[in-house]
């Protein structure tokens, strides 16, 4: 680092400063002018207001996009990260198959989502599933479980093998060894991937647009309220996911970078 | 010692992974009671031996019997063994008691009696303090006698232990050496003992069992490795040694001249039948310790020979000379080792010097 003479520094500096202030000041414009009402089409910035979050709390339309949110991302957390253990488990150490299934996982995380919720869209129809929230679920599910699936193979990976050795040989049977060792030791890896499967599930738009039935979640309700013009609390809502996005992104990080592996190593 | 029963019986055991065989039809007795060293470089087989036994692996082909019966087939959670495994393998998630009583718990012993000897066990090996810590709180020597006590704690008719020390520094490990010697002492238990340091095998073990290269060459006391190795590999790898090619000449009672380019050594074949019976003109050396070479006197009337002090090194207790020697003093490298006094030592360097080792310090390995 010291090695660059200052010059060259200073500019570098500059550079990244001006990067990052344009790249995500944007971020910052909604939380700020969440606390201020809107007049004309322009913020009005004379006089600070809750009012938005006040207009939010009792638009019914957003409160039961919320709770449409809340039980998909729910339920699309258990789904993901109960499969996605299994197919870590069943599959670490195992070579057959693994880059097959790795590949098949993969696909719909990194496909474009239309593709995806395209492909969903056509294969619930033909085997005559009505679109509703569970085929959102499944939805979800197919996308996040590449997430989960990484995350617990990789914690399953760097386990020392020789714990479920030593387990067995201090008398213990299989079963014992899964709940005992195995499981406790995934269990961060699993909490943090759940985490983030449930944060993937809250802002998914483009194959829930495609394969939800009447309901809407949070994002497509408010992609509704976007064509119909600007309105404060889209501002407020905007406000208030991105703090929960942050928070949540904070908890994933805690489970999934372990304190005790930190210290172990050094 | 001798009256021991054996414990455990390998029967010519051999074990392959695919097409490569890692061991070749390995005997191996162990007796109740007794500190057995396996030692071996790496890729001998010697952590291979200990995971068979432990169950660890499946046998290729052969037996385990443990008293007389045949347990090659028991699987790992049954067998009356316990391992002491080369990373430790401390369950991360659980404190120093959880880990120590894991192999009784699982087993349903009641709360009571595992507390009662999970605080003995970690009375034994001195960490009565640290039952509530986390492994990862811990320093390596502690967590190595953490592995001990869980290890110990089922009272196993046998403990494994797989290079235990390797991972701790020089003087930890020369006290967990002396700590595990007698730890073994007061609780009769049976160790095998799995290391590629021939130092701490001398220094622990009752009896070596020396491996290379998926056999075993040479089982015995360390007195017996050491003054009488079977082989070249045996003389070689176990302490430093002077090792001289020659040819055998004949027999002459308890001793047996070989013909080398120092000229004709001669050297004890006492209680060393398979030395007696070789044919004359067998390919052969002379072995003899650094130790036991010493500059000649007058009264040394055999294995006299001359040779030229390449370079003298000071290694505190003892100084080392490296010597040329045979034809045009340079054919064989010899080392000579010597207490060390204030005053400096005699030899010095580009000195040519006679020099000599007793008949009954020399002895015969068959090429």
């Amino acid at each position: 680092m010291n090695a660059l003479p200052r010059p060259s520094t200073i500019f570098l500096a500059a550079i990244t400063t001006l990067v990052a202030v344009l790249l995500y000041s944007p971020l910052f414009v909604p939380i700020v002018s969440s606390f201020f009402t809107i007049s004309h089409g322009d913020v009005d910035w004379s006089s600070p207001t809750l009012s938005t979050y006040r207009a939010l709390a009792e638009n019914h339309d957003i409160l039961t996009a919320l709770r449409t949110t809340l039980i998909v991302g729910l339920c699309t957390v258990v789904l993901s990260v109960v499969s996605g253990t299994l197919l870590a488990l069943y599959y670490h150490g195992r070579r057959s198959g693994r880059s097959i299934l790795q590949f098949i996982i993969f696909l719909p995380f990194l496909m474009p989502p239309i593709i995806s919720g395209l492909a969903l869209l056509i294969f619930f129809r033909e085997i005559g599933l009505e679109r509703s929230l569970l085929t959102v679920v499944i939805g979800h599910t197919v996308f996040v479980l590449a997430i989960v699936y990484r995350t617990v193979l990789m914690r399953l990976q760097s386990m020392s093998r020789t714990l479920v050795e030593a387990s067995y040989d201090l008398g213990a049977t299989g079963w014992q060894t899964f709940w005992r060792i195995i499981l406790p030791n995934l269990s961060s890896a699993m909490v943090g991937a759940a985490i983030l499967a449930f944060a993937l599930s809250f802002d998914e738009t483009m194959i829930t647009i495609l394969v939800t039935g009447t309901q809407s979640t949070l994002p497509v309700r408010l992609w509704a309220m976007m064509r119909l013009g600007f309105s404060p609390d889209i501002n407020a809502l905007v406000a208030l996911i991105l703090m929960f996005t942050v928070l949540l992104c904070v908890l994933a990080a805690r489970f999934l970078i372990p304190r005790q592996m930190a210290t172990e190593r050094s | 010692m001798n009256q021991n029963p054996d414990l455990l019986t390998l029967r010519s055991v051999s074990k392959s992974y695919g097409t490569v065989a890692v061991l070749h039809d390995i005997d191996l007795s162990i007796r109740d009671g007794e500190f057995l060293t396996v030692l071996g470089p790496s890729g001998s087989g010697k952590t291979t031996v200990l995971r068979l036994i432990g169950g660890l692996e499946p046998l290729t082909t052969g037996d385990i019997r443990l008293d007389g019966q045949d347990i090659s087939r028991m699987p790992i959670n049954k067998r009356p063994f316990n391992t002491v495994f080369q990373d430790y393998a401390l369950f991360p998630h659980m404190t120093v008691s959880g880990n120590v009583g894991y192999g009784l718990s699982v087993r349903h012993v009641q709360r009571k009696e595992i507390a009662r000897r999970v605080a003995e066990a970690l009375e034994l090996v001195q960490l009565g303090r640290f039952a509530d810590r986390f492994p990862a709180q811990l320093s390596g020597g502690q967590r190595q006698r953490v592995a001990l006590a869980r290890a110990l704690i089922c009272r196993p008719r046998l403990i494994l232990l797989d290079e235990p020390l390797a991972a701790l520094d020089l003087e930890l490990r020369r006290q967990m050496q002396e700590f595990l010697k007698s730890i073994q002492r007061e609780i009769k238990t049976t160790f095998l003992f799995v290391t590629h340091d021939q130092e701490e095998a001398i220094g622990m073990a009752d009896r070596i069992c020396v491996m290379q290269a998926g056999h075993i060459r040479q089982l015995g006391t360390p007195h017996e490795l050491y003054y009488k190795p079977n082989c070249e590999f045996v003389a070689r790898f176990f302490g430093e040694n002077n090792l001289v090619a020659g040819k055998l000449g004949p027999v002459q009672g308890e001793q047996r001249p070989i013909e080398t380019a120092l000229g004709r050594l001669i050297c004890s074949i006492t209680d060393q039948p398979h030395l007696k019976a070789a044919p004359e003109g067998a390919s052969a050396f002379a072995a003899f310790r650094p130790e036991a070479l010493h500059l000649a006197d007058a009264t040394d009337g055999d294995n006299r020979f001359s040779g030229i002090i390449a370079d003298l090194a000071f290694a505190g207790s003892s100084t080392v000379a490296t010597i040329k020697a045979g034809a045009d003093n340079a054919a064989q490298r010899l080392r000579l080792r010597t207490p060390s006094r204030i005053g400096g030592s005699a030899l010095r360097s580009g000195e040519t010097v006679a020099l000599s080792f007793a008949p009954h310090e020399g002895h015969l390995v068959l090429a």
